[in-house]
């Protein structure tokens, strides 16, 4: 369902009528409910981090929570506030998922680009997503770990492909260098 | 016994369907059927197994209360079933108001907590006015009275709907109508909050797990579930936890508190926050455990771990009041939303546990559930053992604490006593060096006794011819050996002490004696000596006045004469001689003053004992030579006495000593004087007023002699 649709400005339209049933909008501020998925350690947490409070630490020194996070966004006169739900990636808990990305408008699916198996896994995410989520769920694949490209084991081109088959918003990132965060969080938004 | 039809539940959209086939989708807690076929299956069951007794039923749990359960969920079910069979009625026990207000003012009289929030409402809210508060419980009796009216009537699900449906009708009410528009917006959202906890307080005990319900049935089942369970551990969950340190204990008992405290708790926001706290607190626990943000990929395994491990009384229930009757918004978003799904996660997950869910096989497994196999994890034993454990680890703690605390104190102590002895071996040290810069001083010095008795071999031959010829002029002759020698003793140990080089102070003794002739270089020193020799004659007097009174006018008359001496410069020499013939008489003619020399001198110095022992020999000889010729020899001794006590300061004292030589010359002389008030004591002791007179007019009158 919902493949046709390949443009992000489609999906955009999608997001913005997303946010108005849900009644939390209220004047130019709309609350945005985002929920993680992807195998553990692919770098879910750090993307956040990096999204929110714009640090990244390779061997995760700080002290914070990171399952929970918002950051508020102002876009030209609408204030956006991202809520960002993580879920545990571990296989065992595959089958929880569904509690999580009930009533979030936009979910995001990262898998790691030097790790094959990784995007196996976010396909069949994104099909769960897109059979039992609601459908104008905006759905976003990150390729994270960009900097360490030279021992990609996903092709740009191939994820690239799944995406548009599917009508996914499609970026590479990095946490660590800060490369295209903002901006995947950003184009949902949009 | 559903087993068989239970697989039905997957994936196709058929199966999501009515079992009946009515059209309706079924659902997982009515067994598969939609609402309305599970209370016909129900009935139909219930019928069914009332024939057959209660036999199955009454495997886990009592069975009469199981009984009593039954039977009231036939009733309501029947009621129901009744109820909507009539929407004529339907619609009119929805259109409210018909004969409730008693049982509102029933239900309000009940219950203290609604008195509370009354009182909490004009205290917080009462700023807004009359009508803020009169359109509140309005809104509120309405809300109350509705769900009082349908409780019996529908299926507590509906009852959520309605609830719902009143929060968003009070959500619009608040933000449109004029009664409200004076309030502010963040009022505004505290309101309907209030609106919500208010209401459920109320209604608490009709809405929590209602009777027409089987939330009961489905605590006791994850209650048993989890007590099962029990043997899971952190390592099983791959969770970073580890039971066996105390400080972690502590946070997840923390957790496990405010996960217990929720059932306590009567508004759904009040038992939310209870959730947030307790997944705070596991946060907590993993930032402690692993030092990094905290991901849901290691908060959920760490929250399943502490409900398994809470197991908290009527967890079911709470979860699906909390689900039905908190407001929606609130659920699906916010940090308590977040929780509460992951709370709702972890029971979904301990309920659904199986063999693979915990990376074991299903033997094992198995093993574990049938109690087979049993763990003992840190965690249980400490369970166990709580109150024990508890004690037992504070009291460990404290003991550390307590012995850390000795630790430090002996440390202290040890180095306290190092330090001490360093000190002592580093003062042993500069006074060895000390002592060896100027060991000559003081070793050679107490070699004095071979000297002195060399001395004596001397000594006895020079008196004796002295005695027996002439007596004036071998007088004079012999007097001036002595006298010089006197003089050289003194000027030459000044001479070395100014001169800085004290070593050979003792050793300048023995040429002096040899030497006698090279006096000429004295006699110039020692009218140096003259002006402080005053200042010695005071202090020997006055210490000798004291010391011995027999002889105080003696010593008195010595004084004047001194004076006489010092005052007419000429003639001297004979005053000199006449003095000392009169000074010594008496002592010898009182032979017990000796003996107090001895023990005198004794005390201050040892090596002056045999010289004293030998005296009495010498003495003898006294009687028959001159006074004189004593006078220089009891002088010598004197002197030594007088050396030895400035030795012995210096062995006692180096370092004090040792500043003196580089001091000017006065100074040094000032030094001398200290010696010099010694001196006089001992004589004074012996009785001999020689040695006094010595001391007193020593300098002055030897000088003179010389130049005589």
């Amino acid at each position: 369902m919902a493949s046709e649709t390949t443009e992000a400005g489609k999906m955009a339209n999608r997001a913005v009528a997303a946010q108005r049933p849900n009644g939390s909008t209220q004047g130019k501020i709309c609350q945005f409910k985002l929920v993680l998925l992807g195998e553990s350690a692919v770098g879910k947490s750090s993307l956040v981090l990096r999204f929110v409070k714009g640090q990244f630490h390779e061997y995760q020194e700080s002290t914070i929570g990171a399952a929970f996070l918002t950051q508020t966004i102002c876009l030209d006169d609408t204030t956006v506030k991202f809520e960002i739900w993580d879920t545990a990636g571990q296989e065992r808990y595959h089958s929880l998922a569904p509690m999580y990305y009930r009533g979030a408008q936009a979910a995001i699916v990262v898998y790691d680009i030097t790790n094959q198996d990784t995007f196996g896994r976010a396909k069949t995410w994104v099909k769960e997503l897109q059979r039992q989520a609601s459908p104008t769920i905006v759905i976003a694949l990150a390729g994270n770990k960009q900097d360490l490209a030279n021992k990609r084991m996903v092709e740009f081109e191939e994820a690239q492909t799944y995406a548009d088959e599917n009508g996914l918003l499609f970026m590479e990132t990095s946490a660590k260098t800060a490369m295209n965060v903002n901006d995947i969080f950003l184009a949902i938004e949009v | 016994m559903y087993a068989t039809k239970q697989p039905s539940l997957r994936i196709k959209q058929a199966d999501l369907e009515c079992k009946n086939g009515c059209g309706y989708y079924g659902n997982a807690d009515w067994e598969g059927y939609c609402s309305k076929c599970f209370r016909n299956h129900m009935d139909q069951e219930r019928q069914k197994k009332s024939r057959q007794s209660h036999a199955e039923h009454s495997r886990a749990h009592v069975s009469g209360f199981s009984k009593f359960e039954e039977k009231k969920r036939q009733q309501t079910d029947k009621k129901n079933k009744y109820l909507k069979s009539l929407p004529v009625f339907r619609k009119s026990s929805s259109a409210k108001e018909s004969g409730k207000p008693e049982k509102y003012i029933d239900m309000r009289q009940a219950n203290p907590d609604a008195d509370k929030l009354l009182a909490e409402f004009i205290s917080s809210y009462g700023e807004w006015g009359e009508f803020v508060r009169k359109d509140f419980f309005k809104c509120v009796q309405s809300f109350t009275t509705k769900i009082l009216s349908e409780l019996d009537a529908k299926p507590v699900e509906d009852l959520a709907e309605i609830a719902q449906n009143y929060y968003n009708l009070y959500n619009n009410r608040v933000n449109s109508n004029p009664v409200y528009q004076a309030v502010t917006s963040e009022v505004r959202d505290e309101l309907l909050d209030f609106f919500e906890r208010y209401c459920m307080v109320s209604l608490y005990r009709f809405l929590f797990c209602p009777p027409s319900t089987n939330d009961e049935e489905k605590d006791l089942t994850i209650q048993d579930r989890i007590r099962k369970l029990s043997w899971v551990n952190a390592h099983h969950l791959d969770c970073c936890i580890s039971e066996t340190s105390i400080e972690v204990r502590d946070l997840v008992y923390t957790a496990i508190n405010d996960l217990l405290g929720m059932d306590s708790m009567k508004a759904p926001q009040e038992k939310l926050t209870c959730v947030v706290r307790c997944c705070r607190s596991v946060v907590e626990v993993l930032q402690h455990c692993q030092g990094g943000p905290v991901s849901a990929d290691e908060f959920l395994p760490a929250l399943i771990f502490v409900v398994l491990k809470a197991n908290p009384a009527r967890l079911k229930s709470n979860i699906l009041y909390v689900t039905r009757f908190c407001n929606d918004s609130r659920l699906m978003q916010g940090e308590a939303g977040y929780y509460f799904t992951n709370l709702c996660c972890a029971v979904s997950f301990i309920e659904n546990l199986t063999a693979e869910s915990l990376n074991m096989s299903e033997q094992e497994f198995q093993a574990y559930m049938s109690g087979e196999i049993t763990c003992v994890s840190a965690w249980e034993s400490a369970l166990v053992a709580c109150e024990g454990m508890h004690q037992l680890c504070e009291h460990l703690a404290l003991l550390k604490g307590l012995s850390e605390r000795t630790t430090v104190v002996q440390d202290g102590t040890q180095k306290l006593r190092e330090d001490m002895q360093k000190l002592k071996d580093e003062i042993n040290e500069k006074v060895t060096s000390v002592l060896e810069k100027t060991p000559l001083i003081i070793k050679p010095r107490k070699s004095p006794i071979p000297l002195s008795k060399e001395d004596f071999p001397i000594l006895p031959p020079s008196p004796i011819p002295k005695v027996e010829d002439e007596p004036i002029t071998q007088n004079e002759d012999n007097q001036n050996p002595p006298h010089n020698y006197y003089l050289q003793n003194l000027s030459m140990s000044q001479i070395n002490l100014l001169d800085s080089t004290k070593n050979k102070l003792q050793l300048d003794i023995t040429p002096c004696i040899k030497i006698p002739n090279t006096i000429p270089v004295q006699s110039s020193q020692s009218t140096d000596f003259l002006s402080p020799s005053p200042a010695h004659e005071n202090k020997s007097i006055d210490s000798l006045t004291p010391d011995d009174n027999s002889y105080l006018g003696l010593s008195k008359i010595n004084y004047e004469i001194d004076f006489s001496d010092l005052s007419a410069d000429n003639s001297i020499a004979e005053e000199l001689t006449t003095e000392k013939c009169k000074s010594p008489t008496p002592s010898f003619t009182t032979p017990d003053p000796f003996s107090p020399v001895g023990t005198s001198c004794n005390i201050m110095q040892s090596p002056l004992v045999p010289s004293n022992a030998s005296l009495p020999a010498v003495i003898e000889v006294k009687p028959v030579k001159r006074d004189d010729f004593v006078l220089p020899f009891l002088e010598n001794i004197s002197k030594q006495t007088a050396e030895e006590t400035l030795l012995d300061k210096l062995e006692e004292a180096p370092i004090i000593n040792l500043p003196s030589p580089i001091k000017p010359f006065t100074s040094e002389y000032s030094g001398f004087s200290k010696q010099g008030s010694k001196i006089p004591s001992i004589p004074c002791n012996t009785g001999d007023f020689s040695s006094l007179n010595l001391s007193q007019s020593s300098l002055p009158s030897c000088s003179k002699e010389i130049i005589d």
